[in-house]
């Protein structure tokens, strides 16, 4: 579990400043997932959960206490699981290794079980190697996704015929479970109301970025050009199957590649706690 | 125990009820009202397909337990009465018989409960049960109980995804493919029905599909047939309708059908090359037992116009088989595993979203 700070904390709850309870749930589902969750005190069950997925340094604790007050009074309950080093280290290709997509498709019914909620669909964020997570776990279970939030992927998986995690194809190796997918059946995938986010001083190529003539000049080099060149993949897409596209490419002024920077720019919070009563703007 | 006094033929009585507590009742008997039983006809030439049937056991032969209404199978004793159902059975495996019944004795054909006479017997199998038939069973109108009444309505077809399981033979694996689907799909979230649109009215399959988690679970005995084998192909297509109906109603996303049998089963190949009939199905999972199996039931199907969404069944079992009709058929095998894969489940199911949309665009 080495750097898995959410795992250090061994009391099992933390309440952070604003007083929202954020508690750790140890093995969830058939695969044993942790997860840090907050359920406000007028608890909406039958509205979908926030489930936040962290990026490749972890801090599912982070995630859930800085995202629990902004959506509590709306009596959202906020769902972060923890991959962890050990048990899933390329959870964000999510059919890799242990299959993390299996592993939150277990630990969501057995949250639901539990009354967490009473939605089949959550509304899915994802940060950096969260937001790749975010991105291909929708494509594969888009019935599941509700709205799709992706800030500061680091790459993505574009709707061509490169293999995956490149493109939708699946790859010659059979370690992995990505099935092979046509345009025509990522419909739902298309349709659903996804928000990108990107800092615009998120252009630093650095040791995590994944680097390389082909996915560069497939992606772009930097966070900032990969999700404008996604985003614009998906309204292509989405049009050429006669959908309406329902995707934004938001850029945060002067953010870099910093969490809890992100959310705390007006224009973040603008998109991502939506008051249930408002429909997102198209 | 069994208090039951024979009556000839000539006679139509009343019932002792006692008689029906002593009984055991059969798994195609499952949606029968047992008060609604009051009388006896022994007039068993009039017999007919659904007809329910008190009988008592003769000689224990091939089928050693009786499959109960309550979904758990019984011992069968020499003696003991039963409440069975005439109706025919074509089962290459097993026995193919016919829905007539003989007062000097008849086959129980399946373990679900069904009577009639066996025309033919698989080498491997021994004889059939032997039960004596004693009368069937009236209403308050003299006239035979018959599955038929106790049907769900019919209702036309409603517009949900359905993917249907056909397979090279008997036994090439259609079920497991079934449940395994059914399975992925529940896992992805899904709300999933299973149904058995064809074969004979048995509780293997039907639990197999609730084992997998299928929230709505039906066959052709909910629609009124303890066999569909020789069952006039209309009525067997409105039951398919009528228990696609009742899982849309029961809110499922999507239905799973399998068709009992082989390609070539008259009942079987009828229905797919109805085109009125296949519309509904988005795609076909086609199970095989091995790799010619494979190549000829590619080319059967292809015959038709269908290409099946995947291969599967026995044949995935074997990592040569498998290799050979990849190879020869370009199709992806896929293994029970692979079905149960909520990943695997619901491309499939998108595929057939898709082409049900796109049929249903075409209808409008």
């Amino acid at each position: 579990m080495k750097g898995d700070d959410d795992m250090l904390d061994h009391s099992g709850n933390h309440a952070p400043a604003s007083g929202c309870q954020v508690s750790r749930i140890a093995r969830l589902g058939t695969e044993n997932l942790c997860c840090w969750t907050s359920v406000p005190g007028p608890h909406n069950p039958e509205r979908p959960p926030l489930v936040a997925i962290h990026g490749l340094h972890r801090g599912a604790k982070q995630q859930a206490s800085l995202l629990a007050p902004q959506v509590a009074a709306s009596g959202q309950t906020v769902i972060a699981p923890l991959f962890d080093r050990d048990n899933w280290p390329d959870y964000q290709q999510v059919v890799r290794k242990r299959r993390a997509d299996l592993a939150l498709l277990s630990a969501l019914d057995d949250l639901a079980m539990a009354g967490v909620s009473r939605t089949d669909r959550v509304e899915l964020c994802g940060y950096s190697g969260g937001a790749q997570f975010a991105h291909r776990f929708a494509m594969l279970y888009p019935h599941r996704v509700a709205r799709l939030s992706l800030i500061a992927a680091g790459w993505y998986t574009f709707l061509d015929s490169k293999p995956f995690p490149y493109g939708l194809r699946a790859p010659k190796s059979r370690h992995t479970s990505w099935q092979p997918r046509s345009l025509g059946d990522l419909a739902t995938f298309l349709s659903l109301p996804i928000r990108v986010l990107i800092g615009t001083e998120d252009d630093v190529v650095d040791e995590n970025t994944r680097s390389g003539p082909e996915i560069d000049a497939q992606q772009g080099r930097t966070r900032r050009e990969r999700a404008a060149r996604w985003v614009s993949a998906i309204e292509d897409a989405a049009r050429l199957s006669g959908i309406r596209p329902n995707i934004k490419l938001i850029e945060l002024d002067g953010c870099g590649h910093d969490f809890r920077a992100c959310l705390a720019h007006p224009e973040a919070r603008r998109h991502l706690f939506l008051n249930p009563q408002i429909p997102l703007t198209r | 125990m069994n208090a039951f006094v024979p009556l000839t033929a000539s006679h139509e009585t009343a019932l002792n009820p006692t008689t029906l507590t002593c009984a055991k009742w059969a798994f195609t008997t499952r949606r029968v009202a047992r008060d609604a039983a009051i009388g006896l006809c022994c007039d068993l030439k009039a017999a007919r397909a659904g007809d329910l049937v008190l009988g008592r056991v003769e000689r224990i032969g091939s089928h050693k337990r009786l499959q109960l209404a309550s979904g758990r199978p019984s011992q069968l004793y020499s003696g003991e009465l039963v409440i069975v159902v005439c109706g025919a059975r074509y089962a290459p495996d097993q026995f193919e018989g016919l829905a007539e019944l003989t007062v000097s004795g008849s086959d129980l054909l399946a373990g679900g409960g069904v009577l009639g006479r066996m025309r033919n017997r698989n080498g491997k199998m021994a004889a059939p049960t032997r039960i004596r038939p004693i009368g069937l069973l009236t209403g308050a109108d003299g006239t035979p109980l018959n599955l038929a009444q106790y049907a769900i309505p019919a209702r036309p077809r409603p517009a949900i995804p359905v993917i249907g399981a056909v397979g090279a033979s008997m036994n090439s694996g259609k079920t497991t493919a079934v449940a395994s689907l059914v399975h992925g799909l529940v896992r992805a979230g899904h709300r999933v029905a299973a149904i058995k649109a064809t074969g004979t009215g048995a509780f293997g399959d039907y639990n197999a599909y609730l084992d997998a988690g299928a929230h709505h679970v039906a066959d052709f005995v909910d629609a009124g047939m303890v066999s569909t084998y020789l069952e006039p192909i209309p009525r067997i297509s409105k039951a398919t309708d009528a228990l696609l109906a009742g899982a849309a109603a029961d809110g499922c996303d999507i239905a799973v059908v399998e068709l009992a049998d082989g390609l070539l089963q008259k009942e079987t190949a009828a229905l797919i090359a109805d085109p009125a009939y296949r519309a509904q199905f988005a795609g076909f999972l086609l199970a095989v037992p091995d790799a010619l199996a494979a190549t000829g039931g590619v080319a059967t199907l292809a015959k038709i116009g269908i290409r099946p969404l995947a291969l599967t069944g026995l044949i995935t079992q074997s990592p040569m088989a498998t290799t050979e009709a990849e190879a020869v058929t370009g199709y992806d095998i896929a293994s029970r595993e692979k079905l149960r894969d909520p990943a695997f489940a619901t491309v499939l199911f998108s595929r057939a979203r898709v082409i049900a949309n796109s049929a249903n665009a075409r209808v409008m």
